[in-house]
């Protein structure tokens, strides 16, 4: 009840979803970098293959040479040559 | 982000080899214990290569120790590492270092003068003037006075209206100038006749104050009264004045030049060589020995002062010398082309020494024919004020 409260008057004010709730933010600036706001870890790495764990699901990354540049607490960047990428909500 | 990279940079990071079965729990690890990361490449196997702050080394080797993962420094780097190494390099960093105390001791001396003068006015001797007051190359900065430099050589010369000296760097700019001849005014309360400057015919004369000496078509020569300075009245007699008027007069202006038709002219063939030398003040090293390889050649010697930035000058100049090849050639001309050529250079050179051009009246040109020249003379004729005001 109080969480839907907060919700509202966030929705009200237009503060970002990032901001507020664990939502995951995902940029992709071209072809070959990509950034993720509030993620909460790596399950895995590999040069063609990121797994990337967030609070409302996985984002599978595919792609060559791919790199993690720049990670911090709460975003973390991914260069390299991006093929595809999915996502998997847990519900 | 890159702030904080920028940062670690400056505090020494290290890159290290990571290699475990548990590669993605350890990146976790350290990411939920504000460890900073950059850069995370995957190896071949199961390894990665990544960058970490140099402080946080001991925590990173525990997160290790605890996903079972081996831990290999790769690469030192930033700047706490870059300075260790060139400790090891004494000769170089003693070098450097003299070499930048040279530069700062040698920026308080002055190395090198230079003199702007308003509008192309040439003033004569003024470097050595200049000298004898006590600016020289190779002086202390603090021990120029300028004002007692601009001083001492105002005195001395009268030509010079104004003088200022600024040292930029190791530069000192001195800025003259020239004071233009003015002719003698006669006070409006002295008396005065207007006399001639010039020779010609007189085309218009009116006198406002004193007496027209002369009447239009007289011929006047140079320093014959004009306009006198006093007046006769029946009644008063004779009155002394401040003689006030125009004279307008028809001025020649003739030059005369003679062409040979046979010239050698001196010509290059574009065949040149450098040669390049160092003067340190005035002690001057060669690179090159020897005279050059040309028989006939025109010598061009460039100096060049060696500067670090702009108004930065050290005493060290290049000293470039170029030798032109020549080649002599003969032109023979006929006496069309001569007095065209003659009548051209005279044309010119009269353009130059008439102010305004459209007083001309008349130009009149005459050549005679001779044996090996011409013989050519331009005459000018110009209507224009004359008179100037003399004391009497």
């Amino acid at each position: 009840m109080k969480n839907n409260k907060r919700n509202r008057i966030n929705k009200l004010l237009e503060i970002p979803q990032e901001v507020y709730s664990n939502v995951p933010k995902i940029v992709i600036t071209g072809f070959d970098e990509m950034v993720i706001e509030n993620f909460k870890g790596i399950l895995e790495y590999e040069e063609y293959y990121v797994r990337i764990n967030t609070h409302i699901g996985i984002i599978n990354i595919n792609g060559y040479n791919l790199n993690l540049e720049n990670m911090s607490d709460d975003d973390i960047k991914v260069s390299g040559k991006i093929e595809s990428f999915d996502i998997e909500r847990i519900e | 982000m890159f702030i904080k990279i920028l940062f670690s940079y400056l505090s020494g990071y290290l890159r290290i080899e990571v290699t475990g079965y548990y590669i993605e729990r350890f990146i976790n690890l350290c990411n939920s214990n504000h460890i900073l990361t950059w850069n995370i490449k995957k190896g071949k196997n199961s390894n990665i290569l990544l960058n970490i702050e140099i402080k946080k080394l001991k925590e990173v080797i525990k997160l290790a120790k605890k996903t079972k993962c081996k831990l290999k420094i790769k690469n030192k780097k930033g700047l706490p590492f870059l300075l260790y190494r060139y400790k090891k390099r004494k000769i170089f960093a003693i070098s450097l270092l003299t070499i930048l105390i040279l530069i700062a001791i040698s920026s308080n001396f002055i190395w090198n003068i230079e003199i702007k003068e308003e509008e192309g006015a040439q003033i004569e001797n003024i470097e050595q003037d200049i000298q004898e007051a006590g600016l020289k190359v190779g002086l202390l900065k603090s021990k120029v006075n300028t004002k007692e430099i601009i001083n001492k050589v105002r005195l001395k010369r009268e030509d010079i209206a104004w003088m200022g000296i600024e040292l930029k760097g190791t530069n000192a700019i001195i800025k003259l100038v020239k004071a233009t001849e003015k002719p003698d005014i006669v006070p409006d309360n002295k008396y005065s006749n207007i006399i001639s400057n010039k020779n010609g015919i007189i085309t218009k004369i009116n006198a406002q104050k004193g007496t027209a000496q002369v009447k239009v078509g007289d011929t006047v020569k140079e320093g014959s009264i004009l306009i006198g300075g006093w007046m006769e009245g029946k009644y008063t007699g004779v009155r002394y004045v401040h003689a006030e008027g125009e004279v307008e007069a028809k001025v020649w202006y003739t030059k005369n030049k003679t062409i040979k038709y046979k010239s050698v002219e001196a010509k290059e063939t574009g065949n040149q060589e450098k040669k390049y030398g160092i003067k340190f003040n005035n002690f001057e090293i060669n690179f090159n020995k020897g005279v050059s390889k040309f028989n006939f050649y025109d010598t061009m010697i460039s100096e060049k002062k060696f500067q670090i930035i702009a108004n930065f000058y050290l005493p060290i100049s290049i000293v470039e010398t170029t030798y032109k090849e020549l080649e002599n050639t003969e032109t023979t001309l006929t006496f069309e082309d001569a007095k065209q050529l003659g009548i051209q250079q005279l044309e010119e050179e009269l353009n130059n020494e008439i102010e305004n051009k459209d007083t001309i009246v008349n130009k009149n040109i005459n050549a005679y024919e001779k044996e090996d020249s011409a013989e050519i003379s331009v005459t000018y004729e110009v209507l224009e004020k004359i008179g100037t005001n003399e004391e009497i």
